[in-house]
């Protein structure tokens, strides 16, 4: 849960306000990380069920190596005014 | 609705490997090692500390920081044997210590009166080996009690401690555990591990322990 939690907080870093525009987090964990994939699913999908976040949908890539990142922020994109 | 991606790729624990670099700077600096005890739960790491603090308390100022999930036992059992300060660390449910909170415990702590530091972290064989709390060296606790298999079950965590230090050695006739293959298992995941044979109950190998603990107190090399 402690990673999850981090992985939200840098999230919540990145987006600022936007955290309600977040659509997915995309997770790398190394194959020796240390850390269960499905139970960092798991701890994801509850923490963004709530808010700030509104439901995004945490994905987790598996790589070798024992790495631990937050790849990517997926954001809902309603176009700016001086676009 | 139109999707954008950000690309992000930053290291979940970055910002607690800062926080250990700043810890293990401030430890430097006061010339204090610091062993961060981690193990299952109910290895003997308390047991381990409080016979530590009743043989060493009064000839090493010894420093101790405990971290429990929901509870103050730990830190109330240890405080029994020492004068010295006692920091404990509720984690209120989470399954080991980080780097924050060690630095806040250090706060309390008079670091430039302290020989050696000991931090006995959550009893938790996965998260603790990902968390660097910024200390000299992780010392892995392992009961005999537990299946020989842990460092090839747990290897993280066998391969980021410096030692092993064996525990409960007086229930080794009554229980089936192979000593020899736990070692080789340990040794095929971390060549360089050392090993030390205690028990806190039995009093065995505490004497080599305690030299170890000597040994390495206000050292700027651990040995």
């Amino acid at each position: 849960m402690s990673v999850a939690l981090e992985v939200c907080r840098l999230a919540e870093e990145r987006l600022g306000p936007a955290t309600d525009t977040l659509v997915a987090i995309g997770v790398t964990v190394g194959d020796d990380a240390g850390v269960e994939p499905g139970n960092l699913q798991f701890c994801l999908e509850a923490l963004l069920a709530e808010p700030p976040f509104r439901g995004a949908t945490p994905r987790i890539l598996r790589e070798p190596g024992d790495g631990l990142h937050l790849s990517y922020l997926e954001i809902a994109d309603h176009g700016r005014q001086d676009d | 609705m139109a999707v954008r991606t950000i690309d992000v790729r930053e290291r979940v624990l970055a910002r607690n490997d800062e926080i250990a670099v700043r810890v293990r700077a401030r430890l430097a600096a006061a010339g204090v090692p610091a062993f961060n005890l981690v193990s299952s739960p109910g290895s003997g790491k308390t047991l381990l500390l409080e016979r530590t603090l009743a043989e060493l308390g009064a000839e090493l100022r010894i420093a101790v920081v405990t971290g429990d999930v929901q509870t103050q036992n730990d830190a109330d059992r240890l405080a029994r044997h020492t004068d010295r300060l006692v920091q404990a660390v509720v984690t209120n449910g989470a399954c080991h210590l980080d780097a924050r909170q060690v630095e806040a415990a250090l706060d309390a702590i008079d670091l430039p009166r302290t020989d050696l530091l000991f931090i006995e972290n959550v009893g938790n064989l996965v998260c603790p080996a990902a968390w660097d709390l910024g200390e000299s060296a992780k010392i892995a606790l392992f009961s005999v009690t537990e299946g020989e298999d842990k460092p090839s079950k747990y290897p993280k965590m066998f391969r980021a401690a410096r030692w092993v230090v064996f525990t409960k050695l007086d229930l080794l006739p009554h229980v089936p555990f192979n000593l020899a293959r736990a070692v080789a298992l340990a040794r095929a995941v971390n060549p360089s591990l050392g090993f030390l044979m205690t028990s806190s109950i039995a009093h065995h190998g505490l004497g080599e322990w305690f030299s170890f603990c000597r040994a390495n107190a206000r050292r700027g090399v651990w040995v």
